[in-house]
């Protein structure tokens, strides 16, 4: 009893803590904007004086309400027996203490607006309009008050549901009785006859490919941009899955050979800096070339590092690469912080490419070719070679590998995939200069490959549309994007350090290997 | 590494190409040292005092900073890349005791305007530092309990990956919460930036300014107490016992992970107070203030040789001084100096990834 309390009382703090951050970044009023998006009530009438906003916030908010309910009112550790009094106090404290929490911010911040007070100055969210709706038009006091209740009701509920239903083991049952019909399904005398044909893989890789050489023709302008950067970033993740997933070193710096290709391409087809203004075609490959080099380059001294080292170093170089781009040392040859303007795209038989869909092909394309090279390497000698290296160096190295010579060429290539990746970007854009090549890119990729699957094509394609797909479909989540990644990042190296697609055998690593935290074992509701 | 008893001792060609190389800078250094002094001076004394109180005020904010890498690495083996971030928290905190100090009126008859902050300009520091610290501690310890801890064990990416999203995480939830502008710290009246006391040189007056002396003292102290705590504590002896080695540690009765945890503490307030030292000396504050920092930090700490706390102090400071000597010396625009701070980096992991005072580490430590 005392033990649940005491469960309940921090599931009560901490989802106070949660909610009202999401307050203070004004996560709860988008939540009522994202969740018109997605019900299209946008529009709607009031309801009881409530806007459709509002109501979708308090739809979000007593979700978390349940949810807070639900963790505090969990099993805690070594009680077996199921009482449902226990259970149903804990979900009315966490409530509780979540709706006081709660309820004093909105006393607060309610009367500091009241007076008129400037909060905004220091709390960026907390405009004088994003205060009223997180009160619901009511005066301070009221929303206090109505918080407190909202959040106790929620959190009794979240307790009666999570305890009601099934008792705690619902949710591995569902899971289970999901695996039966997908075993079930599986053991169709069609399905396994299907599945067998060797035909069906190119059947199913044909309609791929149709619908993908369909969609840049009916998507529009804006979608064909989307689609051509999931698409670069699919081969920067490809070409990082490389040297992270498959070689296992980190790289930070990746933008760097990024923004060679990138640069390449512009200086090499851009009217200003250089006056060249060669082809497309001559371009593309000598950007890739230089990119491989730089790799090369780097790589031979750095790659004696190990780990954590090795990241370091490429993030050094990533920054100086963009700090040389933006100075003014650099401006008579490179364009300076103001970039490169009008880049040639390429053309085809006397035929410019200057729609969007052309270019999106032309990505796909690229896209097509790395996961096919990818592919091929991946099962190749020195694929298995760099696996191996990942596992353990000295044991590789004892069995032959010459694991210099194996990193320099990982590095090389992956370098390689994102000079190409670059060009292609730079080509596209029409225009390159410093803000693209930010430290962020190299997160966002790192973010990619880890959030898809190390080491794993597939995990990395679903990494690109997760992570740079999502955030263009839901618009409102555009400023919470980052804050998000960073969250992913952690939330993903806790629970599944694998990725959302782990790769077969990084996934049979990890099951076996005590160190790494698999799944949570117990009390399974979070 | 390749076995070093082969019987005629083979050098490898990578130590040939190191050892060349470094011949090759280290002239061109001294000839650069002999043009910017001897033969055809750009600038006189008085910028070069100014060029040098800038560096020991940057150094000495970049060693607080990287005492918390370097004591971090040594018990963990870990970057935590969050550090810089950590610093940026307590530069907020130590903002918003500012803010709220210069919002109470306390007014005197010969000024009725005179605000509480300027009005106790000693206790308003103070308390900036202390608040500072302890958010940035408080900041550390969280960190480490959710971020770093179920991760104990894992293979040496994973941690680092969780450290860098942590570190995103941090700053972007100071931008939503916060917003993107740069904020003054607005200091106590007495120490506005650019006061200080004059001292000529070279015939010309050059300010010492008073945040800058602040700064170097606070810094001094701190350091001076950490080394007190680390050499002659308990919680400093069972730190180096759980750094040199973990279960032996336990097997002695250190509890390790509280230990982790008291480090994680000291770090963040050790950032924190760098964090305020920075907003009362260059005065800005915002979001990304700690990732520029906290990367330089590192620098330093690496290059006094990570895991050794002098180690790191000597690295601050050094590297404080590179960066504001160094563009003048090499005669290179004030623009480009990150780019030698990161040059170095590069340089120092390539070529002597134990630092300049570091412990001779084996392979598998670097």
């Amino acid at each position: 009893m005392k033990r649940q309390l005491r469960l309940a009382l921090s599931a009560g703090v901490t989802f106070g803590i949660v909610t009202i951050f999401l307050f203070l970044i004004g996560f709860t009023g988008t939540s009522g904007d994202l969740l018109a998006d997605l019900f299209g009530n946008k529009n709607a009438a009031p309801f009881l004086g409530l806007t459709p906003q509002m109501v979708n916030m308090l739809i979000f908010l007593a979700l978390v309400g349940l949810w807070a309910g639900s963790y505090g009112s969990r099993k805690s550790k070594g009680q077996t027996d199921d009482p449902w009094a226990p259970a149903l106090i804990g979900g009315f404290t966490a409530g509780l203490v979540h709706g006081i929490l709660v309820g004093l911010l909105a006393l607060l911040v309610g009367t500091l607006n009241l007076n008129h007070v400037p909060i905004n100055m220091y709390l960026a969210a907390l405009l004088p309009a994003a205060i009223k709706m997180f009160l619901l038009g009511f005066s301070p006091i009221q929303g206090a008050i109505f918080h407190l209740v909202l959040f106790t009701l929620t959190g009794f509920l979240g307790g009666l549901l999570s305890r009601g239903i099934g008792r705690g083991s619902w949710r591995a049952r569902s899971m289970a009785s999901w695996k039966n019909n997908l075993d079930e399904f599986n053991q169709r005398p069609l399905i396994k006859r299907v599945r067998g044909n060797p035909a069906t893989r190119y059947v199913v890789y044909g309609v791929l490919l149709l619908l993908v050489f369909l969609v840049p023709l009916v998507a529009g302008q804006y979608w064909n941009y989307t689609i051509g950067t999931v698409c670069i970033y699919v081969l920067l993740g490809l070409g990082l899955n490389i040297v992270v997933g498959l070689a296992g070193l980190l790289d930070l710096g990746y933008v760097a050979f990024f923004a060679i290709g990138a640069y390449t391409m512009a200086l090499l087809t851009a009217p200003a800096p250089q006056h060249l203004m060669w082809s497309f075609w001559i371009a593309l490959p000598i950007g890739v070339v230089l990119a491989a080099l730089t790799g090369l380059l780097l790589g031979a001294p750095v790659l004696r590092l190990r780990g954590d080292y090795l990241a370091i170093v490429t993030l050094g170089f990533g920054e100086i690469i963009r700090l040389l781009s933006t100075s003014d040392a650099m401006t008579s040859f490179s364009g300076g912080p103001k970039g490169v303007p009008s880049i040639a795209g390429p053309t085809l038989f006397g035929k410019p490419f200057n729609s969007g869909a052309d270019f999106v092909y032309l990505i796909f394309l690229a896209a097509i070719l790395i996961i096919f090279v990818t592919n091929r390497l991946q099962n190749s000698r020195v694929g298995r070679a760099w696996e191996a290296m990942r596992e353990d160096e000295t044991v590789s190295r004892a069995m032959g590998i010459n694991t210099l010579t194996q990193k320099l060429m990982a590095f090389a290539i992956g370098a390689a995939f994102a000079g190409l990746g670059g060009a292609l970007f730079a080509s596209r854009n029409q225009f390159t200069g410093p803000e693209d090549f930010t430290f962020m890119v190299s997160v966002n990729v790192v973010a990619v490959v880890i959030v898809g699957g190390m080491g794993n094509i597939p995990g990395v394609i679903a990494g690109a549309l997760v992570l740079k797909g999502l955030p263009e479909v839901l618009r409102e989540l555009q400023d919470y994007r980052v804050l998000v990644f960073g969250a992913l990042l952690v939330v993903m190296m806790l629970w599944r350090p694998a990725g959302i697609i782990p790769s077969s055998r990084r996934k049979m690593d990890v099951e076996k290997d005590n160190g790494v935290p698999g799944p949570p074992k117990e009390g399974g509701e979070k | 590494m390749p076995s070093a008893k082969s019987p005629a001792r083979r050098v490898s060609t990578y130590k040939i190409v190191q050892f060349i190389l470094g011949i090759l800078f280290a002239g061109y250094l001294l000839w650069r040292l002999y043009v910017v002094f001897i033969g055809s001076p750009a600038y006189g004394p008085d910028t070069w005092a100014r060029f040098l109180i800038a560096g020991v005020v940057l150094g000495s904010v970049y060693a607080l900073i990287a005492i918390g890498y370097t004591l971090v690495y040594g018990i963990l083996r870990m970057i935590n890349f969050a550090h810089g971030d950590i610093m940026m928290v307590g530069a907020f905190g130590g903002y918003f005791v500012f803010e709220a100090f210069k919002a109470i009126p306390a007014p005197t008859l010969a000024d009725p305007k005179m605000t509480f902050l300027d009005a106790n300009p000693i206790l308003s520091v103070v308390a900036a530092f202390i608040v500072g610290a302890s958010v940035a501690a408080l900041g550390g310890f969280f960190l480490e309990k959710i971020a770093y801890r179920p991760l104990r064990g894992a293979p040496r990416l994973v941690p680092l990956i969780s450290a860098i999203g942590a570190s995103i995480f941090l700053e972007n939830a100071a931008q939503l919460l916060f917003g993107t502008q740069r904020r003054d710290y607005s200091n106590p009246a007495i120490l506005t930036r650019g006061n200080g006391w004059n001292l000529p040189i070279g015939g010309t007056t050059v300010i010492l300014p008073y945040t800058g002396v602040l700064t170097v003292v606070v810094s001094v102290l701190l350091m001076a107490g950490l080394y007190m705590l680390v050499m002659r504590t308990r919680l400093g002896r069972s730190m180096r016992a759980v750094a040199e080695n973990k279960q032996v540690a336990a097997l002695m009765g250190i509890d390790v992970d509280a230990v982790i945890s008291r480090t994680f503490i000291i770090s963040g307030a050790l950032a924190g107070a760098g964090g305020v030292m920075w907003g009362i000396h260059l005065g800005l504050v915002y979001y990304y203030v700690g990732f520029l920092p906290g990367i330089k930090a590192f620098t330093a700490a690496v290059l006094g040789g990570i895991g050794s706390v002098p180690g790191a102090m000597l690295g601050g400071l050094f590297l404080g001084l590179v960066e504001s000597l160094g563009p003048g010396i090499l005669g290179m625009s004030y623009q480009l100096a990150d780019v030698i701070a990161f040059g170095i980096l590069v340089l120092v992991l390539i070529f002597r990834p134990t630092g300049i005072v570091g412990e001779v580490l084996t392979e598998e430590k670097v």
